[in-house]
Parts: C-alpha cells; structure tokens; sequence
C-alpha cells in the first residue's frame, strides 16, 4: 500500500459509504495496512495540514497557578501598609509599571505584557474559582460548561489533526457539554509521552493485529452496526495516527537544543511550558500548563520565593522564546489562578499567609495580539478596594475570545438543545486589544 | 373520584388528603374531627387557632412532618388514594399487545422489521442489560441447550431476582443524578445512594415510593462526620438527590422536571421558554417547594429587585397556606404533586421511557425532552404503558418483563437513522464503563487502577440519547496500548485454558464464547487459525486473538 489518500478522506467516505460494509471492510484493509507500514507519503501528507494549520493561526497558552495566587506577591505589589507583607515592589522595563520584587525576569519583559489588576471574581473556594475563570460561568447550573481550551479547540481546532488540538499538562476542567471529540487530553509529565500512545509489540505484530481487527469489523458492520463500526474505525484510525505520529516528538524534549531547554529550566514546570511552545508549534491550538502550589494560608513569606522564581524563569522565557521564533504574535499566553488572596496577612502557624480573595485579583496576558507594557485598573494603597475599572470575569472571557478571533456571542448547543453563548454577557477590555 | 378508603384506620384524614391533589390541603392533627375545607389565609387561620379553648374547633395544624418517616407515612395516604391504584388492579397489558400496537403506529409491512435473534445473542442481550455482564460460556451453553419453550422469559425472570440487576440500575439512576452534579464531593454520598437504591430495587419497591423519599428529603446539617467530612446527610441515601443538586431550590426544580418529569424547564430561569408552554413564573414557583425559608425570584431586569414568590406545582396545583408556608409540608407535598397526582401523566411516562431507552437504544422521546408534549413519538403507546405501569402500582419489575418479552426488544440490531425506522429493530449501544470491566474479568484479571482508567473512559452521560454518544481516542488508546491491561491479558486465566487445548478450531471457538460470548462463524473460526499459524507460536496466536476480539467494536457494543 503505497497510497496514504484513503487515510486522509475517511471521514467522508465513511458517511457516504457508511451502509456499505463490503466498501468499509475494502477500505478499512487499505488503511490499516497503509497505516502499519507508515509510508513516506505520510510525511507529504502531513506537510500539507501543517500549512492548514498555520493559516488558522492562533493559538493559546494558559498557564494555570492553581491554589490561587497572591495578587501583592505578584503584579500588584504595595508598600507603605502592613498589607505589602514581605513583597516589594521593583521596577520594570516599563516606566511607571512595577511588579513585587519575586519577578525580576518578568519585570524586563513586562514591555510584552499586559496585566489586569482589578478582576472581581464571584467565586472564593478553588473548585468554583476554577470551574468559573476556566468556563466564564459559575459553577452550579445543570449543564456542564465547557472549559475555554474546548471551545478554542471545536472552533479553531482541524478535527483532522493528528494531534489533540486541546492538550493539557496537568488535570484541569473538561470539554463539559462540548463531549469528548474536543476533551482536555491530559499529560501526566511533562516531556514525556502521553499515555497508552506506545506500541507494546513488534511492528510486524501489530500491523497483524489491526488487519485482522479491520476482518472482525467487517463482520459486526455486515450483522447491523455499521454505524458503529464505522466511527469506531475512524477513532482507532486517528488513535494510530496519533502513536505513529511524528509530531508525538513535540510532547518530548529529546530533540530541543540544550541551551534552551537550560533557558526554560529543569522543573516540571518549566519544562511543561517548553513543551506547549513545541505543540504549539506543531499546530496545537491550545496547551494548558498546571503549576500547584500557590495556596499559601500560611508561611507565604517562605514559600514564595521557590514558587515564584519557578514561574518567573519559566513564564519570562516563554515570551522570549515566542518572541524568537516569530510565533508571539500569533500566540496568546495567559497566565492566572482561580482568584486572589488577602491583602491583610492572617496570623496562622508556623508562619502568617494570605486567605481566600476573590474581590480583586490579577490576570496576565501576553502575545496574540495583546498589546504590552500596560496595566488595566488600580486598587486602593492597602490593596482592598478596587478604585479604577473594575472587571468581571464576564469582560476578561470577551477578551479572550477576540483575541482568539472567536466570535463571544455565538451560541453553543447543549445535548438538549439549548442555546448558549460562548460568553455570556461582559464587555471586551478596550484597553489592551 | 371513587375511593376506597375502607381499609384505612383514619378514613377522614385520607379523604381530607386526597383532596390536596386536585386544590388544597387541609388536614388536622386530631383525627377524629371531621375533614373541613383549608383555610385560604394565614390571617384565618391564625383567627381560628386562637379561638374558642372550650368548644375546640377543628384545628388546621400539620402533623408533624421532621423525619423521613413521618413524611412517608403522610405519603403513604396520598399513595392509598390514587385512584388508579383502585380501578387498575384488572387492566391486562401484556408484552403481546405492545408489540400489537407499536406494529400498528409504525405501520410499515413485517418485512421491514429486524427479524427475531437467536438465543446466543439475546442472552448476551438480556445479560447486559439486565445484570451488566456478558454471561459465561457455561450460562451461555447452558441456556441453548435448554429445551423449555418458554426459556427466554424464565431466563428474564431469573435475572431480575439477582443482586447484580439491583446494582446494575442502582448506578444507572446514581449516573443520572450524579453525571453533571457541581456538588463537593465532601457534601455528597453517590456510594451511599446507590446503596440505597439498590436495596429497593431488590425489594421491587414501587418507584412511586422510591421518588417519594428522595423528593420530600430535607437533609439538615450536623456537624463533623468521624472522617472530618462535613455532617450534611449524605450518608444517608435518600438524601442524596436533593445534595447533588446542592440544596439549591432552583436546581432541585429543573432537576425534579428533568428527571422524574422528561421535562426540560431550565431555560425557563431565566426567561419564558421560547419554544414551549413554561414560563419564567412558574420555573420560581416549582422552586418555591424546595426553599427553606420564603422565596424570591430575582427581578429579570432589575438584578437588585426581586419578588416574593409562592410554590405552585408546575401542572398549576397550589397547596393552601398552612402547607405552602412550613417547608417540610412544601417538600412532602411537592412529591405528592409529582408522584400521585392523576393528572400528571408525566412522572409514569418519564420512567418508561428511561428503561425503553437503555432497552432498545431510543427512547419515544430524548430523555431530556425539551418540553412536555415535543416530539414524543408513538404518543399513544407510550402513554398506554406509562398508564398501565401507574396500574400495577409503578411496578418496577413488570415493566422489564413487559419489555424484555416483547418481540420488539428481541428484535436484531440495525443502524438506525431516522426516526420511522426506530422501534423496527434494536439500535446496537455503546457498553458502560463498568460494564467493560465486568466483561474483561470474565477471562482477565484486571487490576483495580486499570478498572477505575475504564470505568472513567467509558462513562457516558446517561441522559444524552445513545445515537449522540461518541466514541474517543483514549478508549482506543487505551484498549490498544494499556501496558497493564495488555499484561492482564497476556497472562489471564482465559489464555491458560487456551494453551491447553490442542484442536486450534476448538481453541477459536472458546476465545469467542468467553470474550464476545458468541460462537465464531465458519469464516471467523478460519481466519482465527490463520493468525494462529501466521503467528507461528500458540502463545503469540492467542495473544494476537485475544487482543483483535477486546478491540473489536463488538466488544464495547450491546447487539
């Protein structure tokens, strides 16, 4: 089999011929042989949807701090009130823009960045907190919403990637109504390969296997589940291409310079976010990259500096390497956690933290078209009011969705048959875009 | 409306009771008074109590209504009263006359329909949806080779007697709950809800009384449980529907219409349905029943206004003051309303349709109907058995076996794409999570993180009709490529029992009948001993087989 053709038009031919077991055990034999013996067409064929890709454009990073951090420890730094706690602010790139004294690598590339320090979220508990900055909505209504990567994943998403076209690297919230064609695909580790994508036996063997698997279908699609038998064969078919892809080496890190894999740092961390870069680059739409750790009730004085220092290499060479390759422009980076914490330091053991705060926190976007060295919105000198433009959750979903060149009022349908709007309600922040 | 109350101790409670049903409801706490209309207001009914010491008029107080019991035992009156109870004791409906009447609505020639399976595959069927497993090769041979013409139903009743069916539908109506709750899970018990769940199906408790006790559950907060986990009574089962939908009046409204009714009415939360009958009013006075306190619907305009609203079943029942303003007597009568109201066809209906969709793979209408009367399909039919299971006191059992005898159900499978094509023969399903895993350790042993990986990857939602439901990459990945899983099959019981079999044609047939619990056809059983041979060792032959038949779409489909 020398032809990768049939591969590439299965979807169609299997709802045109779907009724037909004869031609779907036919072209199911082709294409699992073709599959096995992974011809050198393949690589044209890649080449091509590569280019399709690229003229989608947009992509997405987010970089989720989970446990929710402390807005003062990072890009709303205060002096003068016991509120500042232990962070100072330092100066940037930017005149006028400072950012707390944890983040002097983000601070010289703050001229890329811009920072939102005034969202009013709703929500102060992790799981809501999550469920809504990952959604736009609130926790607690019957359907499950979809969490943003799913949506940028149905809308701008190939459904004939051989990639997942929404991978994220540590647990996070699902597709909801959205269902699984446009599901988180979780990475364990970073550099390392997903699960269940290596193949245990020779590839004699299972090329063997899946011929005679395409014999057995022929048979269940001839007795009356043709329909079935088809789908099932289009997912094993993808699920093939997808071990047998050689985009599988973007989710390791064996081929990446050691320069820079030393720039981005050897944390988990870190190394995710090299990681997203390289599925970015090799047409993922959207990567999701899970740092734990910024819960800090108590001895936020301590725990601080690893964690930021993690982040602040991490993150700022990110921008720089997006920057490099000429890919930051096209390429949306967001960086936040599920809502903020006390200005006022509590006085827990061993050492005092910060508690629950969802009244106004930071959010931070870089590339895709934002434009940088800007700060939307101010809050009060101890840090507990909000005394310039607030904004909702609502506003920063509309933003986020023209940057991704979605449109926010277009209505996504439930399996019942209700309407939603991608977003619902809010005003997109002028300020940035 | 006729009632027979003769049996009853305290005939004039009932009749006083069956009168909330139709308007209001009036009772009182002594007995032996006799049955007056409600009081219309509070104003009155405060006038009334505060009057004579001496004459002792008839008092409008509740019965206390704190626990579990005491409620059941006021819904247990209602459930005395419904008069189709009454009359319906003769009605014959058997699994003959549904295939009659559905022949006639479809009204396609015989032709048209899937013909009669054979007893291999409707074994496999009933197993799986019955019990939630394939059966063995010996339950499998064992029933082929019995002679009884009426094998086929003893078969189903059989099944319907065993632990495993009362568990099977325990976790099917715990995922119905439980699939999109937002609750935290220190705040819930799924485990301890379909414990409870599957102890009543195995008693056959009417579904009447098993909706009853999870609608009218008020579960209070107390303190810590030994594990530190918040008190909210979880732990008791029963519970738990009203604690995944958070507690939340508003939740437990659309959920109770979704679930019990087949009525979607969350939309109406916000605004009058655009496409059908419910308006935004009545969505907030549904939820008033479930408020602890009054009740406010927030102003659709004006977020900072809102307006004090009074429950209101969503069929138009008002229960009177002295009940609409104490919440356990809201709770009880909501599921009063719901459950032995004559008029709401609604709740039998909702049921039937449940089981007929995981039976045949449609249901008459989407689980999750958008709205009361839209797109129902053979209405007549569906109301006709709905009627006949309110009948036979909503019991559970003789619905399935209504079901499972009928030729319909035992129809072959086809693909079906349209809708006059639904019924004429069996839509093949996507198999559950746990029912995969039930079938691979049938011949494998599959360790228990291998198990929990299936049962997440294989869950679907189901309250989304089975035509939708797809299939994903990591259940391909993961039956292809599971290094555990791959190694529970490389050396499972099944592939020992096969290493000592000498005749490969023997060899192909046991793999089948333990793995798609089938025989192989003539050119199955050929190709099998062709892999054995192009394998070249037995034990590369079985493990080559054993992974083509797991990978099967076969495998993960009821046919």
């Amino acid at each position: 089999m020398t032809s990768w053709e049939p591969m590439l038009h299965v979807r169609n031919a299997a709802s045109l011929e779907g009724r037909n077991p004869a031609a779907l055990s036919r072209r199911g034999f082709l294409q699992a042989a073709a599959l096995a013996t992974g011809a050198s067409p393949f690589l044209n064929a890649l080449r091509i949807h590569a280019a399709e890709i690229r003229r989608k454009g947009k992509a997405c990073i987010l970089v989720w701090l989970a446990g929710a951090p402390s807005q003062i420890d990072t890009w709303d730094p205060k002096t003068g009130t016991p509120n500042a706690g232990s962070a100072r602010p330092i100066s940037t790139k930017v005149p006028g823009i400072q950012v707390a004294h944890y983040w002097p690598k983000m601070a010289q590339t703050i001229d890329q960045v811009a920072i939102l320090r005034t969202v009013r979220g709703k929500e102060a508990a992790h799981e809501r907190g999550t469920y809504h900055l990952h959604t736009g909505r609130r926790l607690g209504t019957p359907e499950k919403h979809p969490n943003f990567g799913s949506v940028v994943a149905d809308k701008l998403g190939d459904p004939d990637f051989d990639l997942p076209n929404f991978v994220s690297i540590g647990q996070t919230v699902s597709s909801g109504f959205l269902g699984v064609r446009v599901a988180p695909f979780i990475v364990d580790r970073a550099g390392e390969l997903p699960r269940n994508v290596k193949q245990l036996v020779s590839r004699a063997q299972f090329a063997r296997r899946l011929r005679y698997l395409q014999e057995q279908e022929a048979e269940f699609a001839a007795a009356g589940a043709e329909g079935l038998v088809a789908e099932h064969q289009t997912i094993y078919q993808r699920a093939v291409r997808l071990m047998q892809s050689p985009r599988l080496k973007a989710f390791q890190l064996a081929d990446e310079p050691q320069h820079i894999q030393k720039a981005y740092g050897s944390s988990p961390f870190q190394k995710g976010l090299l990681v997203a870069r390289r599925l970015v680059e090799a047409g993922v739409p959207f990567v999701e990259v899970r740092r734990g750790g910024w819960d800090m009730h108590n001895s936020i004085e301590q725990r601080m500096p690893p964690a930021a220092a993690d982040v602040d290499q991490g993150l700022s060479q990110l921008l720089r390497d997006l920057k490099q390759r000429g890919m930051l422009q096209n390429t949306l980076v967001v960086c936040m956690g599920e809502f903020g914490r006390t200005p006022k330091i509590n006085s827990r053991t061993p050492a005092p933290g910060r508690d629950h705060w969802a009244r106004n926190f930071c959010i931070l976007l870089a590339g895709g078209g934002v434009k940088g060295g800007r700060v939307v919105g101010k809050t009060s000198r101890d840090g507990t009011e909000i005394v310039d433009r607030e904004i909702q959750v609502e506003d920063f979903f509309q933003t986020w969705a023209r940057l991704m060149g979605i449109d926010p009022d277009e209505e996504l349908y439930t399996p019942s048959g209700r309407p939603l709007k991608i977003v619902d309600g809010g005003t997109p922040i002028q300020e940035i875009l | 409306m006729k009632l027979k109350c003769a049996k009853l101790r305290e005939p004039a409670l009932l009749a006083v009771v069956s009168l909330l049903v139709i308007s209001g409801w009036p009772t009182t706490e002594n007995h032996s008074h006799s049955a007056v209309a409600a009081p219309r207001t509070g104003k009155a009914s405060r006038a009334r109590t505060a009057g004579g010491r001496r004459t002792k008029p008839p008092t409008f107080r509740l019965p206390p209504l704190k626990t579990p019991e005491q409620k059941l035992r006021l819904l247990e009156l209602f459930r005395q009263s419904m008069p189709a109870f009454q009359i319906g004791r003769h009605v014959q409906f058997t699994s003959r006359d549904l295939d009659t009447s559905l022949k006639i609505s479809i009204g396609k020639p015989s032709y048209l329909f899937a013909r009669p399976v054979d007893d291999t595959t409707f074994c496999r069927r009933v197993y799986l949806d019955v019990i939630g497993r394939n059966p063995t090769p010996r339950e499998l041979l064992a029933f082929e080779r019995d002679t009884a013409p009426n094998k086929r139903a003893k078969l189903i009743d059989r099944l319907l007697e065993t632990e495993e069916y009362a568990r099977k539908w325990a976790h099917y109506w715990r995922e119905v709950v439980f699939f999109n709750s937002a609750a935290n899970k220190n705040r819930v018990n799924p485990q301890a809800f379909e414990d409870w769940l599957a102890e009543e199906f195995r008693k056959n408790t009417p579904w009447d009384r098993i909706v009853a006790k999870m609608i009218s559950a008020t579960p209070k907060s107390n303190g810590k449980l030994p594990n530190g986990k918040p008190d909210v009574g979880q732990n008791y089962g029963p519970n738990n529907f009203v604690l995944a939908c958070e507690n939340k009046p508003t939740q437990i409204a659309s959920q109770t219409a979704r679930i019990f009714m087949g009525i979607s009415i969350q939309c109406a939360e916000c605004h009058d349905h655009p496409f059908d009958r419910w308006k935004r009013i009545q969505f907030h006075q549904m939820a008033a029943f479930f408020a602890r306190g009054k009740y406010y619907m927030p102003d659709q305009d004006d977020p900072a206004k809102k307006h004090l609203v009074k429950p209101k079943f969503l069929l138009g029942e008002e229960p009177p003051e002295v009940v609409a303003n104490n919440p356990d007597a809201r709770r009880v009568a909501v599921a009063a309303y719901l459950v032995y109201n004559p008029d709401n066809y609604w709740f039998a209906r909702a049921f039937v349709n449940r089981v007929w969709n995981e039976l045949l793979g449609d249901g008459f209408y989407a689980v999750d109907s958008l709205g009361p009367d839209a797109e129902v399909i053979h209405k007549l039919l569906v109301n006709r058995i709905a009627a006949v299971f309110r009948y036979r006191q909503f019991d559970i059992k003789w619905l399935f076996r209504l079901i499972l005898n009928t030729e319909t159900y035992q129809r072959g499978i086809r693909t079906i794409d349209s809708e006059d094509e639904y019924f004429t023969a069996v839509r093949p399903t996507r198999l559950q999570g746990p029912v995969v895993v039930a079938n691979l350790n049938q011949f494998a042993k599959v360790p228990a993180p291998v198990a929990r990986e299936i049962r997440s990857v294989f869950r679907f939602d189901p309250s989304i009709p089975q035509r939708d439901l797809e299939g994903s990459i990591q259940q391909a990945l993961l039956m292809m490529n599971h290094p555990a899983l791959q190694n529970s099959l490389r050396n499972s019981p099944l592939k020992k029992r096969l290493l000592q079999i000498a005749d490969p044609k023997e060899r192909v047939r046991q793999a089948y009948l333990a793995v798609l619990a089938r025989h192989p056809t003539s050119a199955e059983q050929e190709r099998g001993m062709r892999l054995f041979r192009e394998a070249g060792n037995p034990a590369a032959g079985i493990d080559d087989l054993l992974w083509v038949l797991v990978n099967s779409t076969e495998f993960v489909t009821k046919r």
